[in-house]
């Protein structure tokens, strides 16, 4: 599944395409917590999260995540944007539940 | 006293133009050290303590007359340190105007003044005078008895001599600062100053640290240890420090970045490097950090890892990471 397969999964908003729309997820990391991510060895990942704000952009490029969705449809604060595009991050906003966004990417990943 | 308007909480500075010839600063564009001095410095440390008063019963020429001997133009009315009023400028025209310079101040006097209270940040009065464009605020002390007097001209003289003496003190630290060695073969240097609480910039240190490794064909999956490490340090000192140093060298094979503040210092190291504990606020976790977690993940990624610390002085903590040769000369 690459990141662009997964936006379309969860039919969530693009805000920054970023260079990570056509890399291949083979991770799901989903927390609101940036200290578990930080903890996370995986490559290839994408970050799901309710917290919406530039930390959540900067740990994901530190730990090399392919892209940012934003989950429970949260608005995001006007500088996001702006920091999705200077770390060239993918970043978009999913409508739905963390948990459900967790249920409809495995049963991508997995069919 | 009735009349007396009681510090509250300033509205948001406006964004652009409203001040007119008044000092106006904002937070998102002023730099740090600016920011850091206005929040520092107390109403007390930029008032003028020593306040011509007169007393109610005083005619006004004789205020009009204290005012031109001390070229001031308002005198707070006071007795017994309690705050009575004021007589500005104006009042002395409209007297001479309306004939009764020779009554007594209390009748004539401003009496719906706007105070401040000498514990408050200097923000607050910068904020006022913004916010109300008087000339002068009187100051309060907790008893509210009359303390002192601030106008812009006592913020502009203390700005610029705590400018003065932050440049001073920048100077010498950086005639002092000898860069650390860690082989022969070093050939990165970087610094990056980190403010407390700046959680606007916090991880823009990693980040370029992990982009020039990356430039320099590092392998990926070292980069992303050292910029683990590098991170982590970055959000403690901004979570945890009054402010310091991330430092970060590579050469000889090897990665170390040090993190160093300027305090408070840690009491019992060992606990702090304990997963799970933290002394972080409900704020701070608002942001997704403070879950004790820090330190003990930069000691994971580390091949070495020190820390030293000292309640009132400071701490250090250096993350070393064996990196190897560039990708481009292992080949």
């Amino acid at each position: 599944m690459t990141v662009q397969d997964a936006i379309s999964v969860l039919n969530a908003e693009l805000i920054a395409s970023g260079e990570g729309l056509l890399k291949k997820v083979n991770h799901i990391v989903a927390s609101d917590l940036m200290s578990d991510v930080l903890l996370v060895d995986e490559e290839d990942m994408l970050l799901l999260t309710s917290l919406a704000s530039d930390q959540v952009l900067r740990t994901a490029q530190i730990v090399g995540a392919a892209a940012v969705i934003v989950v429970n449809g949260k608005s995001l604060p006007s500088s996001m944007k702006k920091v999705a595009a200077d770390l060239g991050m993918t970043l978009a906003i999913a409508k739905q539940s963390k948990f459900d966004t967790c249920i409809a990417l495995h049963q991508r990943m997995t069919s | 006293m009735e009349n007396v308007s009681h510090p509250t909480p300033p509205p948001p500075p406006p964004s652009e133009g409203a001040s007119g010839d008044a000092l106006s600063l904002t937070t998102a564009y002023e730099p740090l050290v600016l920011m850091e001095l206005i929040q520092r410095l107390k109403v007390r440390d930029v008032m003028t303590h020593s306040v011509v008063s007169v007393e109610r019963c005083i005619p006004l020429w004789e205020a009009q007359r204290l005012m031109k001997e001390k070229h001031i133009s308002g005198i707070p009315v006071v007795e017994e340190g309690r705050l009575f009023g004021l007589v500005s400028m104006e009042d002395i025209i409209c007297a001479i105007e309306g004939g009764y310079i020779a009554q007594p101040c209390g009748h004539y006097m401003t009496t719906k003044l706007v105070v401040l209270e000498d514990d408050m940040p200097l923000s607050f009065a910068i904020h006022y005078f913004d916010r109300f464009h008087f000339g002068r605020f009187p100051v309060l002390n907790r008893d509210r008895l009359l303390v002192g007097i601030v106008c812009q001209r006592d913020i502009n003289r203390a700005l610029l001599d705590e400018l003065s003496k932050e440049f001073s003190r920048m100077e010498k630290s950086v005639a002092r600062t000898t860069p650390p060695d860690i082989g022969p073969t070093t050939y990165m240097l970087r610094e990056f100053p980190v403010a407390k609480y700046d959680f606007e910039n916090a991880g823009k240190a990693a980040n370029a640290i992990k982009t020039a490794m990356l430039e320099r064909k590092f392998p990926p999956k070292m980069v992303r240890r050292v910029a683990v490490a590098a991170y982590e340090l970055e959000i403690n000192l901004v979570v945890h420090s009054d402010g310091g140093m991330l430092t970060w060298q590579i050469g000889n094979g090897r990665s170390e970045v040090v993190a160093q503040d300027k305090g408070p210092g840690i009491e019992d190291v060992a606990w702090a490097c304990r997963d799970g504990t933290s002394t972080a606020n409900e704020w701070i976790r608002s942001l997704g950090f403070g879950a004790g977690l820090g330190l003990v993940n930069v000691k994971r990624v580390s091949d070495s890892f020190e820390i030293t610390s000292k309640v009132g002085v400071g701490t250090t903590v250096r993350s070393i990471v064996n990196i190897g040769a560039p990708l481009e000369e292992q080949e």
